[in-house]
């Protein structure tokens, strides 16, 4: 693992050509190169930059790790400009280690995207440095070990066909209990909906997982699991292992086939419905797959505006905030539905400033939530665990103390462990957990 | 002097063209060879119709980032405007439009007027913002933390343009009447007589030396902006 990682000069020599092949592509990462007018407005707008402001969290001087080695092209006109920024010096070992720290200390949430004048995404540029350190075996010690665990069991979690049956045998008994009529998960039948949370759902937010049931359930649909495929959590994404995210989507797409559902359904996770709805999917099997991608959230707004089930919102009376995680508004414009659906199921809703498109990061994003420890990167002051919680997630802690709410709304596994430690870290009695978790408690069902 | 006339009005124009020209062809032909997903970033239009509205709307008034960055936005929109105008009365250096002062019922001294008092106040609006350009770059710290050389040198130059140009309007009192004979035998390879006003030396030197130097910096943010946004307002 990394700790043990000696950086060779051959490792070097692949990241330069890893930076050098941006010119064959894609289009955004040559824009980015080229046409930063280093206005600094992103330093304004990022989490980590407001919380902790200097040079190396500016998510402009972030992007220029790799913007000026790939600037350095050998020709005469880049050596006088490097004469002008300095800008002649080579990569080093010890730039490389740095690397690893820097592009995961970048959420990827795109806020910085909303606001630069010319929508440069600097999240592609952190995917970029990400997928060069990972290809070198330099990724953080989580990311590379939940890759492994996923690529063996097909979930991040490592569950096994018998632990996943157990977790829905006692999720139903749960139901039924709660409800006082039985609420069934059908698993690997044939069905017109294949539902796919993130598999932490299952265990560490059982409460989500048993509401989306319960949403099945009230909405008349018929619906399926599938013991192969129940986690769309997908860490390529985060790693930028493009033929990881593509294995992983593809779990998910042969459940679909063998399972003859029309549509794939995910759930409360954010950068999963990114993953199936704009990156894999279509983009990976073709425009004929027999299947659409949607979401929990758009399927329940739906169902929710044409009365398809009786809520009580006074069964969940505290003040309620919602999260709006980056995946989901930013990156797949699911904005509204939720709203609608927390509006249907609480008294006391609130937002929190800003909100939507424009909110900020939880600080967990991009993989980070699932890492505590210093991850075998060397390069780290801090842990993880520290990092997130007093850098990457203070402007989400003072948002979420503005709104007075005693229940934040987060629907993604990321943002829940995020901002769950971030309540238990700094002492805040707010609980935190899904929008199907207050679904749960505010549905009539018929008995 | 003659040397440097040669140089600046006989040689270095054709060469500013071709240059430019191969260079922005060079770059925009990269960006189109290049493959990219889908990175749509919400919400977003979802019509093309709506698309290329708001892709305008952000060319004309820069709305991202005046939500972004309000004093930014104030200091580089109006530099930004005033710059617009300049290049449209730049047309007026290099030939004449008798047709359209005719249709606008302008005699010769009501274009002069009306040039030198949009063009002057333009000429110092923009001056007075390049310089807050300048001095945002070297006082807020996490501007200056993120500039170096060339974001220095690529404002110096602009301000050096400015400047030259507003001692040919305020000071030298420039004269249309040869520069447009210079620029008619200009295109059409006739012997040049480049005006001799050093000004006008500078000014003409350092402008083309910025047109040449579009394809390979930053500037390269005039054309890139529409390929930038339209990727992520890409429905």
């Amino acid at each position: 693992m990394s700790e043990e990682r000696v950086i060779s000069h051959s490792d070097i020599e692949k990241a330069i050509n890893s930076v050098k092949a941006i010119k064959d592509g894609p289009r955004a990462l040559q824009l980015y190169m080229d046409i930063c007018a280093k206005c600094g407005t992103c330093a304004e707008q990022c989490h980590v930059s407001k919380a902790n402001p200097n040079r190396r969290t500016n998510p402009a001087a972030r992007s220029d790790l790799i913007r000026k080695l790939y600037k350095q092209d050998g020709s005469i006109l880049t050596k006088i400009s490097g004469l002008l920024n300095g800008n002649n010096k080579s990569l080093s070992a010890d730039d490389l280690q740095t690397w690893v720290r820097d592009f995961y200390e970048c959420s990827g949430c795109r806020r910085c995207a909303l606001y630069c004048p010319f929508g440069i995404d600097n999240s592609v540029i952190t995917r970029k440095g990400r997928a060069i350190v990972h290809a070198l075996g330099l990724s953080p010690k989580m990311m590379v070990q939940t890759q492994e665990t996923s690529d063996k069991f097909g979930n991040d979690e490592g569950q096994t066909y018998k632990s996943f049956m157990n977790a829905v045998e006692f999720l139903e008994s749960e139901l039924e209990e709660e409800h006082g009529i039985p609420i069934k998960i059908p698993v690997d039948q044939e069905a017109d909906i294949l539902f796919v949370p993130a598999s932490a759902d299952l265990i560490s937010f059982p409460e989500t997982q048993m509401g989306s049931a319960t949403f099945f359930h009230a909405a008349g649909l018929n619906w399926t699991m599938s013991s192969k495929a129940f986690d769309g959590a997908n860490f390529g994404l985060f790693t930028g292992d493009d033929a990881h995210m593509k294995r992983k989507n593809k779990v998910l797409h042969d459940a679909c086939l063998e399972l003859k559902v029309k549509k794939l359904v995910i759930g409360e996770c954010g950068h999963a419905y990114r993953i199936a709805k704009r990156i894999g999917g279509p983009f990976y099997w073709g425009n004929d797959i027999p299947y659409e991608v949607t979401n929990i959230f758009i399927l329940a707004a739906e169902k929710l505006r044409k009365g398809a089930f009786k809520l009580d919102p006074g069964r969940n009376a505290e003040p309620v905030t919602y999260h709006d995680p980056c995946n989901f508004a930013r990156s797949t414009g699911v904005i509204e539905e939720p709203r609608a659906l927390l509006r249907a199921c609480v008294t006391d809703f609130r937002e929190m400033t800003p909100n939507r498109e424009n909110n900020w990061c939880c600080g967990g994003g991009g993989g980070l939530a699932v890492m505590d420890g210093k991850e075998g990167v060397k390069k780290n002051e801090v842990t993880f665990m520290e990092y997130r919680m007093n850098v990457g997630g203070k402007m989400k802690l003072n948002q979420i103390k503005e709104t007075g709410a005693k229940y934040v709304a987060a629907p993604c596994a990321n943002c829940k462990r995020q901002i769950m430690q971030l309540m238990d870290y700094h002492k805040m009695d707010v609980k935190v957990g899904g929008v199907f978790d207050l679904f749960d408690k505010a549905v009539i069902l018929d008995k | 002097m003659t040397v440097i006339k040669l140089v600046v009005g006989g040689i270095l124009p054709y060469i500013t063209l071709v240059v430019f020209l191969w260079g922005i062809i060079y770059k925009i032909r990269k960006w189109n060879k290049a493959a990219q997903g889908k990175m749509t970033l919400y919400p977003t239009p979802s019509t093309p119709g709506g698309k290329w509205r708001k892709i305008i709307k952000e060319i004309l008034i820069f709305q991202s980032l005046f939500k972004g960055n309000r004093a930014l936005w104030g200091g580089t929109w109006i530099f930004h405007a005033s710059l617009a105008l300049i290049f449209i009365g730049h047309f007026r250096v290099v030939t004449d439009f008798p047709i359209l002062w005719r249709a606008l019922g302008m005699g010769k001294d009501d274009v002069d007027t009306f040039s030198a008092t949009v063009g002057g106040i333009a000429g110092l609006i923009i001056l007075v913002m390049g310089i807050y350009l300048l001095f945002r770059r070297m006082v807020i710290q996490r501007v200056k933390e993120i500039s170096d050389g060339e974001d220095y040198f690529t404002l110096g130059l602009i301000l050096a343009i400015i400047i030259s140009g507003d001692i040919m309007r305020f000071i030298t009192h420039f004269d249309l009447v040869q520069s447009r004979e210079y620029f008619a035998a200009l295109v059409t390879f006739s012997r040049v007589s480049v005006p001799a006003d050093p000004a006008f030396l500078v000014h003409f030197f350092l402008g083309q030396l910025l047109i040449i130097y579009i394809p390979f910096s930053k500037f390269l943010h005039i054309p890139g902006a529409f390929y930038s946004k339209s990727i992520i307002y890409q429905e």
